[in-house]
């Protein structure tokens, strides 16, 4: 039975496909370096599709694609019912709240929050009790509080050096995200052989632990 | 009303066409075979008080209902589910009936969008059956195999997998941890979404590292028999135990009728925690990308209407079976599908034109009148 991962594009792509090759998922480089969004493994056990990291979390849950490789930031900010078999040791960052003062809470009746991650945002000032006006932005977040549109951001936070270069301060960390596996549920269990295989190849490597 | 009336509200649609003959012959399919395990058909009231549903499914659940008020001020609500209706009627209506009853019906349920992006439906079909007043095995698996014949008849054999698990081997977990009660929402979420490496963690403070590793490979890969086997040094204390050998018992007797091929033990599936009290089943079906039914022992539900009885039963969601149904091309819908023409009768006199139609009604024909062209 074949499977189809999907794979998020940009950032995660390059480290994900080396997982998946040492897991022995292996697609050559002209496939790869072809335009095509959906290409198959050189043993035709896998079909890989290549989607916008939000989209993963969609494609895997709608069951089109029976797994897919998706960053734990993108994953929180779906909601998406999918399970995460497995944690895997790529693209480490945090998602965090910044700003360019080093305190936030000693004075807000309100905060206006610059994100891309509206959902995670809401659901982390609402749980401090914190009222927030949510600003969603699709890029470029750090310029928010530094023109005074946002007093702070949530944010991905890899290096940290975008931040510090627009005179940002990290003011709490409000998860560590790194990719996870995750799986469709009707598929975990009609296809479970296959998965099992594939989620115990990439256990197997250095780079997922389980 | 700047919305244009050619709109339709998210999560409602129309069936028409092949699709909705499927349907119905799914529906119809469902019910026969609960009438042939002797279910009697009810319809629940389509609008019924808001306190029933959150007694009957939880608040959480209930929640979802689309609600209004009554014209005495009391919350009413579109029924976000058939169960509750059906557990008060068991203990109301029928109380003195004799058990166990045996009861089954197709109904639409209204839900606001739920938390799944894929399921974006706000009225689901939904046929399904309870066997109320038995806390067997017997009763258990009378219920496991009407839900296979459903399956069988639908041509959905060996495209199917319906897993196990009872509710209680996760309570006498949380219990034996002495987990309060968000510990315990973290330890069910951690298991429901099969996070092995963050359940490990979890289980620092509670457990051996062989014993912790032992228990999330258990919960994150579902099985036949050695489940049970590998669950059994693994799983100890009483509660869980008294489980699993209930679960044990029952997977003897799906290997005597030999169907184990259509069912898996799956220890990791801990949804419906707050609503079931024993047996919880999922049905699986290749080709949709999610469950297509489910169900399990909900034995505290009708003690809410004051008459306390163990009950057993299951949902099919109609809407995702026929999906399946119509991406299979099985011979359900070959069946279905063409609805041939029926030959045009057209005549100038209208007594002549309609006591032909109504020989042929008679004899059983199918008729088309044309009742465009012709001068009345």
């Amino acid at each position: 039975m074949k499977l189809t991962i999907a794979i998020a594009r940009g950032r995660l792509q390059a480290q994900t496909l080396e997982l998946l090759a040492h897991a022995g998922v292996r697609v050559s480089d002209e496939a790869i370096k072809s335009r095509r969004l959906a290409i198959e493994d050189e043993e035709g056990r896998y079909r890989l599709i290549f989607v916008k990291p939000v989209d993963v979390p969609v494609y895997v849950e709608h069951g089109i694609a029976d797994c897919g490789v998706v960053g734990r930031d993108v994953l929180m900010e779906s909601g998406a019912d999918l399970l995460q078999p497995l944690t895997l040791d790529i693209g480490c960052c945090r998602i965090a709240v910044a700003a360019m003062k080093r305190s936030l809470f000693s004075d807000c009746g309100m905060l206006r929050v610059a994100t891309k991650y509206p959902r995670i945002a809401a659901s982390h000032f609402g749980a401090r009790g914190v009222p927030v006006e949510i600003i969603e932005l699709s890029g470029s977040v750090e310029l928010a509080p530094v023109l005074g549109l946002a007093d702070c951001i949530v944010d991905l936070v890899e290096t940290g050096r975008t931040l510090r270069e627009n005179g940002l301060h990290i003011i709490e960390v409000i998860a560590e995200s790194t990719a996870r596996l995750v799986v469709n549920r009707a598929s975990y269990q009609l296809k479970a052989r296959a998965l099992g295989q594939l989620i115990g190849a990439l256990n197997n490597n250095d780079g997922g632990r389980a | 009303m700047s919305e244009p009336l050619s709109k339709i509200p998210g999560g409602m649609r129309y069936y028409f066409g092949a699709e909705a003959r499927v349907r119905r012959s799914v529906e119809d399919t469902a019910m026969a075979v609960f009438g042939g395990w002797s279910y009697e058909e009810i319809t629940t009231p389509t609008v019924d008080y808001y306190a029933l549903f959150e007694r009957g499914m939880g608040r959480r659940e209930a929640h979802r209902a689309f609600r209004f008020t009554d014209t005495d001020g009391l919350m009413l609500a579109l029924r976000p589910d058939v169960t509750s209706s059906v557990a008060r009627a068991a203990a109301t209506l029928f109380a003195e009936r004799q058990r166990p009853l045996r009861l089954c019906y197709a109904a639409s349920v209204f839900r606001q969008q739920s938390q799944s992006h894929a399921q974006w439906r706000r009225e689901q079909a939904q046929t399904g059956c309870e066997l109320i007043g038995a806390d067997t095995d017997v009763a258990d698996m009378e219920v496991l195999v009407i839900a296979c014949e459903v399956l069988r008849r639908l041509g959905l054999e060996g495209k199917y997998s319906i897993t196990l698990n009872n509710v209680e081997i996760f309570n006498g977990i949380a219990e034996h941890l002495s987990l309060d009660s968000d510990m315990r929402d973290e330890l069910r979420q951690l298991m429901d979404t099969r996070n092995a490496a963050d359940l490990e963690r979890f289980l620092i403070p509670y457990t051996s590292r062989e014993e912790r590793r032992a228990f999330a490979k258990l919960t994150q890969l579902s099985g036949k028999r050695q489940t049970l086997d590998k669950a059994l040094p693994v799983i100890t204390n009483p509660r869980s135990r008294s489980a699993l050998e209930r679960l044990e018992r029952l997977w003897s007797v799906i290997e005597s009728l030999e169907l184990s091929d259509d069912f898996e033990i799956d220890l990791g599936d801990v949804s419906g925690l707050d609503y079931y009290t024993g047996l919880t089943f999922k049905i699986y079906v290749s080709g949709a990308g999610g469950s297509c039914g489910g169900g399990g022992r909900y034995d505290r539900l009708t003690s809410n209407f004051g008459k306390a009885e163990p009950a057993i039963g299951f949902v099919l969601d109609l809407d995702a079976l026929t999906d399946v149904l119509m991406l299979r091309e099985s011979d359900l819908i070959s069946a279905t599908d063409v609805v041939e023409q029926a030959p045009l009768l057209t005549n100038d006199d209208r007594t002549a034109l309609f006591l032909e139609a109504l020989d042929k009604r008679e004899a059983g024909e199918r008729v088309l009148i044309n009742s465009s062209e012709v001068r009345l």
